[in-house]
């Protein structure tokens, strides 16, 4: 089981494809026998005693036993501690709802941002950005953002400040930005000095010093969805001479 | 993005595909097959009317848009059709009180209509990433008046054909998911159709795997 | 008891009785409901026929009409079938505008005639390219407890085989129709499709003849239709988990029996109005 996943690392599967928990052919005596233990992430699903694959996509793995489907994506799925920018778009009594992007808008508390108290109301209006996270995010119930973590602190969530720019992209390129030392993040960093937002719902929020840089990296960013990486390099080398 | 599917034994006409082609939709795919060409595109899982809400699954809802005028009794039928196809192998609960929207607009239409509004509807599903059990395709036998068995047939051997019969087949067991006949026919006939279509089936899901391969080919 | 673990469980509910191979309203699996069939029930229109399936009624009334034929083909004639399903007959139809199942119904009807080739479009043309009849079968639910396609499918039959049409003849002078309603002459009915509908429960479990109850908490639908010959007019199945070919074989089996039943049962009734007039 273990080394039939193994073997299709980097391969495409599609829906229907599956595994089965098969045991060994020959049991070694030498060594203890251990049971197998497989953490399935997006894309896979067990039932009974085999593993289904549920979206089309690239099998992929990370040490030492988790799986999942890198599958391209538009629309989003919450999920627990993800961290996304919501646009406010209703705000009732206690709470706030924000559309995030997936099918039902999300409640935000008043009480869920850093310092607010009952008396002291955070200053949220419709309309505003909001970048937080996900603290209730399953099928059955409706979705909680929060803009604090555990500790009580805004640790670099809340409410947008003004300028910048919001666009969207595909969530595969969301996480390609935020693999660690993503190239691509890496490679930006270098052509201007400029703020980014990741939300990963698929939407990105840029600033850099003038609206002419915000757009350049808008845009290269955009253009990059469908590029291998020699592309990528080119023209971020062409963005640097100032061609663009 | 374009390939071809050749042909030995079972003969299909040249097959077609490509995959996010829209930037609206979440999921979108054109799917040739010979002069029949379909786009479809699909929405969701996005918000539901409360009206059309169902408590633990998905509401799946299918337009078929004709290339002339407005959606008559035809598509309607046709609707029905690929909307449970689809229902039967989406796994919907995974997203209950949510909408999903399939769109499938006829480009041209010169036989084996039905059959490709499957494999269109298929192939958007799976790009819009949306959990499914099994992967479907749609083929469709004609019965020339001679008894001769024509696969994937043109619009004019549609017309020439004694009886039409169109198969939805799943990827895992091979079995009909989906049956629609035209024309009055045997009961040997149609086992002879279904097997023919389960041997086509195998193909149209090897094409499947090469052009998602191909899609995801920079990504590897 | 029962009816709270009805209500809270009904898909539990019918497996258990599907375990002990029958069905809550004490039927075998491959058992239908008592079927009966009343032929002109309505005396304004050229043929009709009302049909119950257990509680499930349908009435098919036929309008014979004058036209001209189409420019494509001359030498027929056509017949128009549409399926209502009004909110009278089950609380899930609304008004307005005719909803999926009522069209997909009319669409069904439309192939099985056409598939049949139960009435021969040729016999409907009275004078080539001039006039010819037009069969509009308006065919409407008056209650809606499951199997609606069968109904519909030995409804239409009926009513066909009640049709009577007047003797129309050409004016040579006027060049007009002239209907003598006093001699009328049946229509002649090739062929005699009968349907037969199942429901797949739990993906293994086959049973006929479903009632509304049981078609919403099935995993797929099908229905086949046969004729006299057991030759296969349709093989209906919309969706729904999917088939081996040998369940196939059994259904049709049993659909082929249906039909020999259906049509005995539609002799006995014309024999008995023969007589009775």
């Amino acid at each position: 089981m273990f080394s039939c996943l193994k073997h299709k690392v980097g391969e495409v599967l599609l829906p229907g494809d599956e595994f089965s928990f098969q045991p060994e052919d020959t049991i070694s005596l030498t060594d203890t026998v251990k049971p197998e233990k497989v953490i399935c992430g997006p894309g896979l699903r067990r039932s009974g005693d085999r593993l289904l694959v549920s979206k089309s996509g690239v099998l992929r793995t990370k040490q030492p036993n988790m799986f999942w489907v890198d599958s391209q994506q538009k629309r989003y799925v919450p999920a627990k501690g993800e961290t996304v920018i919501g646009i406010v778009t209703v705000k009732s009594g206690d709470v706030f709802k924000v559309d995030c992007g997936g099918s039902e808008q999300a409640s935000l508390s008043y009480l869920a941002f850093e310092g607010a108290t009952k008396r002291n109301r955070p200053n949220v209006q419709v309309g505003d950005l909001v970048f937080s996270q996900f603290v209730i995010a399953n099928k059955d119930m409706e979705p909680e953002l929060v803009c604090v973590d555990s500790s009580g602190r805004a640790n670099g969530m809340g409410v947008f400040g003004g300028g910048g720019l919001l666009f969207r992209v595909s969530l595969g390129l969301i996480r390609r930005l935020l693999a660690p030392q993503s190239p691509l993040r890496a490679e930006l960093q270098q052509l201007f000095p400029h703020e980014l937002v990741i939300g990963m719902n698929g939407r990105l929020w840029v600033k850099a010093s003038s609206v002419q840089q915000t757009l350049i990296i808008a845009n290269l960013l955009e253009s990059c969805e469908n590029m291998t990486a020699e592309q990528r390099r080119q023209l971020f080398r062409r963005a640097a001479q100032g061609a663009l | 993005m374009m390939e071809v599917c050749g042909s030995s034994n079972v003969s299909l006409r040249e097959f077609g595909c490509e995959q996010s082609l829209l930037s609206r939709p979440d999921g979108s795919a054109s799917f040739i097959q010979g002069d029949t060409s379909v786009l479809a595109g699909v929405y969701g899982p996005a918000e539901v009317k409360v009206s059309k809400e169902i408590y633990d699954r998905a509401t799946l809802e299918v337009l078929v848009q004709p290339k002339v005028g407005l959606p008559s009794v035809r598509e309607r039928s046709q609707e029905q059709c690929v909307r449970e196809t689809c229902e039967a192998s989406l796994l919907s609960s995974l997203h209950p009180r949510s909408s999903l929207t399939l769109i499938l607009q006829v480009l041209h239409d010169d036989g084996s209509l039905l059959s490709c509004f499957l494999n269109a509807a298929c192939m958007a599903l799976m790009d819009a990433g949306l959990p499914m059990s099994c992967l479907f395709c749609g083929v469709t036998c004609a019965i020339h008046a001679d008894g001769q068995i024509i696969t994937d047939p043109t619009a004019a051997q549609e017309k020439e054909s004694r009886a039409l019969m169109t198969f939805a087949i799943d990827s895992t067991e091979h079995k009909v998911l989906m049956s629609s006949t035209k024309g009055s026919f045997s009961v040997h006939e149609l086992q002879q159709c279904i097997a023919v279509s389960q041997k086509a089936s195998e193909k149209i899901f090897q094409f499947y795997r090469d052009s998602v391969r191909r899609r995801y080919s920079k990504t590897l | 008891m029962a009816a709270g673990f009805k209500t809270a469980e009904p898909l539990e509910y019918h497996r258990s009785f599907l375990k002990e191979n029958c069905r809550p309203d004490g039927r075998d699996l491959s058992e239908f409901r008592a079927t009966t069939l009343n032929i002109g029930s309505i005396s304004t229109a050229d043929g009709s026929a009302l049909v119950k399936v257990g509680n499930t009624t349908v009435i098919c009334g036929i309008k014979a009409e004058l036209a001209n034929p189409t420019v494509e083909a001359p030498g027929k004639g056509y017949i128009v079938p549409n399926v209502d399903l009004p909110p009278l007959c089950s609380s899930r139809f609304r008004p307005g505008p005719p909803g999926e199942q009522a069209q997909a119904a009319s669409q069904f009807i439309a192939d099985v005639i056409e598939s049949s080739e139960l009435i021969h479009t040729e016999d409907l043309c009275i004078e080539r390219g001039k006039l010819c009849w037009v069969l509009y079968c308006d065919i409407m639910c008056l209650d809606y407890d499951g199997n609606l396609l069968d109904a519909c499918v030995i409804a239409l039959l009926g009513a066909l085989k009640n049709t009577q049409l007047p003797e129309v003849t050409i004016n040579t002078e006027t060049s007009g129709p002239e209907v003598n309603l006093e001699k009328r002459h049946g229509l002649q009915i090739h062929k005699h499709p009968v349907g037969a509908s199942f429901c797949v429960f739990d993906d293994s479990i086959l049973i006929v003849d479903p009632t509304a109850e049981e078609e919403c908490l099935s995993t797929a639908q099908l229905t086949v239709v046969t004729d006299e010959e057991g030759r296969l007019c349709s093989v209906h199945k919309p969706g729904g988990t999917s088939l081996s070919a040998e369940k196939l074989q059994e259904f049709i089996c049993r659909a082929t029996a249906r039909q020999k039943e259906i049509q005995k049962l539609i002799d006995k009734v014309i024999h008995s109005v023969k007589t009775a007039q």
